[in-house]
């Protein structure tokens, strides 16, 4: 068979955003692979030693436009810290409601992206549909649909009112029931199981060996979620599991972040009926004093990682992410080798990358 | 006088100007209710007429390495060989012309367009239209046998190989669908394999491969393109009426038109439900459906046939 090289990207019908893979075929099989990243780097861990922590916050915000929630908490949680500042009751709450209903819209998109990816544009459709809900609620509660801006430094900028509580828990029961839709939709169609059951499958050892995060590490079984192993915000006193899987295919990551949506649905409920009262954010101070710390959020693609260093000024020092993608794309550069051509698509579809996190 | 007449029908009914409404009308038929039960709102009845004139007033450009010649010749081939086989294909009580053979001249007329499809992405450099025109080429063997067994069929039942002598055969409402359904849904399924619809639209995946055998075509030639699938569908659907769904059924004439009609429409119904309902397959799942499914049902229909002697 002859070899060729396909090119995936910059700019492909496939990729929702540019990156570059180099895909070497013989005949319908792939028999090398090299990812090339860099396409929208926007130099923002630069940009934010040039703004105050205030100011940060916004520009953090625009890193991604799907986790974009995931970024501002765990930026605020790094600076409340290196602040000594506790955030109230009533803003974690709120915290973690954002910070589900972003899990929510993100798992969506991505079984839309993923469906779209083998030809199933029913599902896609419908996937996107129902997404469309969790952002108007999300639209309703913060004035944004991407960049929501409800984060702060020492707490919240939205609030909840009662009528919005009892509207919101309407909602999340209709949304509910399209998901059990969906869930049975991926437990029986024969025909996503045919794309998606055993392609691509990623070991448990190579989990460990690429520290890959979030919901494909837990689709390998690799039993890690930080909103149980080190819990933030209010997410110690929220019912909720931590959903895992064996098959390390793109079924099981199916699987994983269906489910995990309907656990993300039951925390949002939580939280709704629990909302405690009080302020929401306590105030905090324009200059912070020398020194440096960390936070970790698990935001929809896993472990996002922020470290913040201040010299005592009232901008940062060194503001550093280390965002999930990272280990994918090192990862998916070994997975591609030994794919039929046509799955690579359901693969990198299944990767669920997130190149503006990746590049900054 | 006569020679004006035959003119007339091949020009305007039931020929070209038809043919091409009537397959604009059912491109949109299919747009419209794959996007409703998507759940999207789908476009208005002139959108593929009005798509259709924007890519013929677009700007016609030829890659460097592609022979110019040659892809401006295959779509008009391939356009040509389906208006031709369109002329044995009877629309409603109309047929243009008729004799012992025609279904078989029919068919092989319908297999060039898929061979210059083949052909356009192979002559291209891009690596799309390289990898597009061989599964066009792969796919093409899998489903050619399928549908021409299934087409087969109730020629052998009512020995005669006259699309024409087919219908009538079928008078009295004894559709060929009811005594070999077997060999009606292996002939449909073939047709959806010709037709690169959902779940065979393999060789223009568009997340794997962008547009395929189409990747470097744009302007007329993309425009010409579009419109001999648009063609086909319908060509391809005038014959399973034709075949196996008793065609107009000897009805008085306009009302035998309405009752074609109405077996075309529900025909490409089936089809866009079809389109909603699977994922794409890979070209192996294809081949494997054909031959180790498709093609065993065919024969097997086949035996039953020659064995009940029809």
């Amino acid at each position: 068979m002859t070899e060729m090289t396909i090119p995936i990207g910059p700019q492909h019908p496939l990729l929702k955003e540019p990156l570059s893979i180099e895909l070497d075929v013989s005949g319908e099989r792939v028999v090398g692979g090299r990812v090339n990243i860099g396409y929208v780097h926007r130099g923002i861990e630069r940009l934010c030693q040039q703004r105050t922590y205030a100011q940060n916050t916004a520009l953090v915000e625009r890193i991604c436009g799907i986790c974009s929630h995931a970024h501002t908490t765990a930026y605020c949680q790094a600076v409340e810290s290196l602040m000594g500042l506790a955030i109230p009751e009533r803003a974690a709450y709120i915290r973690v409601l954002m910070c589900e209903l972003e899990r929510i819209h993100s798992h969506l998109l991505w079984l839309g992206v993923l469906a779209e990816a083998i030809g199933f544009t029913t599902i896609f459709m419908y996937a996107w549909r129902d997404r469309e809900m969790i952002l108007d609620m999300m639209e309703e509660l913060s004035g944004g649909r991407i960049a929501h801006a409800a984060n702060i430094v020492g707490g919240v900028r939205v609030d909840i009112s009662p009528e919005q509580v009892e509207l919101l828990l309407q909602r999340l029961r209709a949304f509910d029931e399209q998901m059990a839709f969906f869930r049975e939709l991926i437990d029986r169609d024969r025909s996503f199981h045919r794309r998606t059951l055993g392609i691509g499958r990623v070991s448990l050892d190579m989990v460990h060996a690429y520290s890959m995060v979030g919901p494909p590490a837990r689709a390998s079984g690799c039993d890690v979620d930080l909103r149980r192993d080190a819990p933030y915000a209010a997410y110690s006193s929220l019912a909720f599991d931590v959903i895992t899987a064996d098959g390390g295919d793109v079924w099981s990551r199916a699987q994983v972040r269906l489910q995990e949506t309907i656990q993300s649905v039951r925390l949002c409920q939580q939280v709704l009926q629990e909302l405690p009262e009080g302020d929401l954010a306590t105030r905090a101070p324009r200059r912070v004093a020398p020194g440096e710390a960390v936070a970790r959020v698990e935001s929809p693609r896993g472990e996002l990682f922020y470290y913040v260093r201040s010299d005592g000024s009232d901008r940062p020092a060194r503001v550093k992410m280390r965002t999930p993608t990272l280990p994918m794309l090192l990862a998916l550069q070994y997975t591609l080798p030994g794919l039929e051509t046509a799955d690579v698509a359901a693969v990198i579809a299944g990767a669920d990358l997130c190149i503006a996190c990746a590049d900054r | 006088m006569d020679i004006a007449i035959r003119l007339l029908q091949v020009l305007v009914f039931p020929g070209t100007l038809y043919l091409v409404a009537m397959a604009l009308f059912l491109n949109w038929v299919d747009r419209k209710l794959v996007a409703l039960w998507q759940g999207r709102v789908g476009p208005p009845p002139f959108q593929p007429l009005a798509d259709l004139i924007k890519l013929l007033a677009k700007e016609d450009i030829t890659t460097k390495g592609t022979p110019a010649v040659a892809s401006a010749l295959l779509p008009i081939a391939a356009m040509t060989c389906t208006m031709t086989a369109s002329l044995f294909v009877p629309v409603g009580n109309d047929v243009i012309h008729s004799f012992q053979g025609d279904l078989i001249v029919a068919l092989f007329l319908l297999s060039f367009p898929s061979l210059a499809y083949f052909l356009a992405g192979w002559i291209t450099p891009s690596v799309y239209g390289v990898l597009g025109g061989n599964r066009a080429l792969l796919q093409y063997f899998t489903y050619e046998v399928p549908m021409l067994l299934g087409m087969a069929i109730p020629a052998v039942y009512s020995r005669s190989w006259s699309i024409m002598t087919l219908v009538d055969a079928q008078h009295g409402y004894h559709w060929h669908l009811f005594v070999l359904p077997i060999g009606f849904v292996v002939a449909l399924i073939g047709l959806i394999g010709k037709l690169e619809r959902v779940p065979f639209d393999i060789p223009h995946a568009k997340s794997e491969i962008g547009a395929g055998p189409l990747t470097e075509y744009s302007g007329r030639k993309l425009a010409l393109w579009r419109l001999t699938v648009m063609l086909q569908t319908l060509v391809g659907i005038n014959l399973l009426v034709a075949v196996y769904l008793g065609g107009a059924d000897r009805i008085w004439l306009q009302w035998g038109f309405l009752v074609y009609l109405a077996k075309v429409v529900v025909l490409m119904v089936g089809l866009a439900f079809i389109q909603v309902l699977y994922a794409r397959l890979r070209i192996d799942q294809m081949a494997e459906i054909g031959w180790r499914l498709l093609v065993p049902l065919g024969l097997l229909q086949m035996v039953v046939t020659i064995w009940i002697g029809g």
